[in-house]
């Protein structure tokens, strides 16, 4: 499992890609992603294309990020989720605090 | 085979190690080694028994530095397991050689008058 | 010899050789390097030397009288157990073979003759790098065990708290409740609920929590405090779903959170009125037509969202005596097998359908799982709640000990319920437990808490909202009924409830009447009365049973006003 992230040229977006499992090991690792920049971006993207798997941990994970990001004022973009892990997004109805496609 | 029948260099490096017990080695080395030379007779026809006191003796002599007499004990031991080899002529080659190294450690052992 | 190196520790070494000068020669080496020296002379020797001293390593000679090197290192080795107590070889041996069952026999390395101290004290020092590293290895493995076995009592002591706590309701008691829940239940976070309201109705709740083990478990206490507080009061599912989810959004760590379908089942009203957030589809099963209603996951998880950004929509289904409902965890559905693939619903729906014995669904359920999995699962929850007929109405139980004689007898008291309020506040737990302060009444909380509910329903939703129960006659009209009731609350801004409480004494014992207003338009009292009282519709049920349970019932000002009355013994 691994976290790249990628800060747009005028910092106002960062993005985070997960590849391989998004569960409860990734914890550390997905928090340093944004954790780390002391500027904060407007806009944050988690690419989820190379997600193998993802769990209840990973959900609580996106909270983490999104209270970060401002909580109820977050712009959070969920983007290249399989049709699995869409699931998983839909049943916790997750659409409803991230911009899923 | 270079016939080395005790080798110096080997006795000044032992001397190094056993510092004040160097006189102790020599006089248990030659008692031990009389014990084995009379073993070797008693056991004339018994090719394991002859095998396993040879083994024994060439340990000790080698660590010596009695470097002949180790090698005749090594070739009794390797031909103490062929059925046929006539054992009893190097039985004797042992003891010869024995005969002649022992007063060399002996006077080697004067040296020290303790 | 100043090029040895000093050994770092001083060790206890044993020397077994049979030849006395090698002994000799090695013993005085060995002691030179600062180490303590015990000698054997031949191999048995060697192992009663060791058992009794224990040294912390062993020099051999491969060929000994008595029992040779190889014969004494197996035991060595067997009486040093765990620990690592190296035997390094001391051989002339030059065959592969001879070497061969050196290290078979436990030797960790050899020693040629003639020795050279150099490469003897080299080898000592390594062999107890080895040593002193499977000691550290078996040092942490026990600091671990007991770390684990404390551990361990932890869980025992939160999981018997949890039990007491989870079993507190109905589930046990019920008897047309049927559930499945894993002894871990505690440690996967999974949460089975269920309890009684003062009416009847039957509150239940499924939750899973996010997580593993403790913390997981950690929010289940409140949550059920907060569950089972509020359905002995009266207080309906979205009160309920309000203060649980605040409670969770206050205590919980922002990334935890805990997906739960709420239901409330009512026999008394022929409905299920559901909240799912999170969970996977319960089914609301039909019997008569073998069709089965997914009750879909519209909501974000309980803990999760603020006070104000709440959604706390309920949906109600009809459901007709005999009808299941039927609810499971993720547990079920996530079953995979040895190649990843998950059970899925496509094949629960096939257990469904190939289900011929409502009652065996459970183990037709089961079963499918185990045949798929090829072993059973532990952490799957499933219940799965009948509407049977004849449940008796729950009394409160004694709230007080005293004899009953220092209660309010004598008094009045009114109510006004307006637009803002009505919108957004029910009433009912409020006043019933006004009017349980008065002990005779209390035998009959139930009944009365049911006429209560049941007007001030009338009241709100026919009187001020303008409903027409003749739309729930089937699923669709159902939800059509409630999604205009929640529509038109939503706008609500003028209207009210009235409700008049007085309680007088009687002769015998005492009497309440109980007065509720409404602002709404009335209705032809004689008319609806007149109604066959078919108790298969849907709707009209309401207003025969206030008649079974109250003593009387009388409608005034053209049906905008009704007033019941409960009356009670003296109490001895």
């Amino acid at each position: 499992m691994s976290v790249e992230s990628e800060v747009s040229l005028d910092g106002k977006k960062l993005t985070i890609a997960i590849k391989g499992r998004f569960d409860f090991g990734s914890h550390q690792t997905f928090r340093d992603a944004y954790e780390r920049y002391y500027k904060v971006p407007e806009l944050y993207v988690v690419d989820l294309k190379e997600t193998t798997y993802m769990d209840s941990s990973a959900l609580g994970m996106l909270l983490l990020l999104r209270d970060h990001a401002g909580g109820e004022e977050a712009q959070v973009q969920v983007i290249n989720s399989n049709s699995d892990v869409r699931k998983i997004l839909a049943i916790s109805n997750f659409d409803k605090l991230f911009d899923i496609n | 085979m270079a016939e080395i029948h005790m080798d110096l260099d080997v006795l000044s490096g032992l001397q190094e190690v056993m510092e004040g017990e160097y006189p102790k080695l020599l006089d248990t080395f030659l008692d031990d080694s009389q014990k084995r030379i009379e073993a070797l007779r008693q056991a004339r026809d018994d090719a394991k028994a002859l095998g396993r006191i040879a083994h024994s003796f060439k340990g000790s002599s080698g660590n010596l530095g009695a470097v002949r007499l180790a090698q005749l004990c090594q070739r009794l031991e390797v031909e103490s397991v062929e059925a046929v080899a006539d054992l009893g002529a190097l039985v004797d080659q042992i003891d010869d050689e024995f005969a002649l190294v022992k007063p060399m450690y002996e006077s080697e052992r004067q040296r020290f008058q303790i | 010899m100043s090029t040895l190196a000093p050994a770092p520790e001083a060790l206890t070494i044993l020397i077994a050789e049979d030849s006395a000068t090698d002994l000799l020669l090695l013993s005085t080496i060995v002691r030179r390097q600062g180490h303590r020296v015990l000698t054997a002379s031949n191999g048995e020797e060697a192992v009663e030397v060791f058992a009794r001293e224990r040294p912390q390593l062993v020099l051999m000679d491969a060929l000994m009288p008595v029992m040779d090197g190889f014969g004494a290192a197996r035991w060595i080795k067997q009486l040093a157990g765990e620990e690592l107590v190296p035997i390094i070889f001391l051989t002339s041996l030059r065959e592969s073979a001879a070497l061969a069952e050196c290290l078979d026999a436990g030797g960790d390395d050899f020693l040629p003759k003639p020795y050279n101290p150099l490469i003897l004290a080299a080898k000592i020092n390594a062999m107890d790098r080895l040593r002193r590293l499977q000691a550290t290895v078996l040092q942490q493995r026990d600091q671990i065990a007991r770390h684990h076995d404390y551990l361990l009592h932890e869980q025992r002591v939160a999981k018997a708290v949890f039990d007491k706590v989870a079993h507190s309701g109905c589930i046990n008691a019920a008897p047309n409740i049927r559930y499945l829940q894993s002894p871990y239940a505690l440690f996967n976070g999974d949460l089975l609920l269920a309890a009684y309201t003062p009416s009847g109705d039957m509150h239940v709740l499924l939750g899973d929590f996010t997580g593993h083990g403790l913390p997981a478990a950690v929010g289940a206490m409140p949550l059920a405090e907060v569950f089972y507080g509020m359905s002995a009061k009266g207080y309906g599912l979205v009160q309920i779903l309000r203060e649980m989810n605040a409670k969770l959004k206050r205590i919980l760590p922002v990334d935890m959170f805990c997906c739960a379908t709420l239901l409330c089942l009512s026999t008394q009203r022929r409905v299920v009125e559901v909240w799912n957030g999170g969970m996977p589809d319960g089914y609301v099963h039909d019997i008569a037509s073998g069709k089965r209603t997914p009750l879909q996951s519209r909501h974000l998880p309980l803990g999760v969202l603020s006070a104000q950004a709440f959604d706390d929509r309920t949906e109600v289904w009809p459901m007709a005596l005999g009808d299941r409902v039927f609810l499971l965890s993720d547990g079920v559905l996530d079953t995979a097998d040895a190649n990843d693939q998950l059970f899925g619903a496509v094949r629960l729906h096939q257990v469904f359908a190939a289900n011929r014995d409502p009652d065996r669904l459970f183990e037709d359920i089961e079963k499918a799982l185990a045949a798929f999995r090829g072993e059973a699962r532990d952490d799957v929850s499933m219940v799965e709640i009948t509407l049977q007929p004849g449940q008796s109405l729950r009394a409160t139980g004694p709230l007080y000990a005293d004899s009953g004689q220092s209660c309010p007898l004598d008094w009045a008291v009114s109510f006004e319920f307006r637009a803002e309020t009505l919108k957004r506040y029910n009433p009912l737990p409020y006043l019933l437990q006004l009017l349980l302060e008065i002990h005779g009444l209390r035998e009959q909380s139930g009944a009365l808490y049911s006429v209560m509910a049941e007007l001030y329903s009338n009241a709100l939703e026919h009187g001020v909202l303008g409903l027409d129960s003749r739309l729930k006659r089937n699923a669709q009209g159902f939800a059509e009924y409630y999604r205009q009731r929640n529509e038109r609350l939503a706008q609500l801004n003028s209207g009210f409830v009235r409700v008049h409480v007085q309680v007088v004494p009687t002769e015998a014992g005492g009497k309440m009447s109980l007065r509720l207003e409404d602002s709404g338009p009335g209705f032809d009292v004689e008319q609806v009365l007149a109604r066959p009282l078919d108790i298969d519709r849907l709707s009209g049920r309401g207003l025969s049973l206030v008649r079974q349970l109250s003593s009387e019932v009388r409608w005034s000002d053209g049906g905008r006003s009704v007033c019941v009355e409960f009356c009670w013994g003296a109490l001895a």
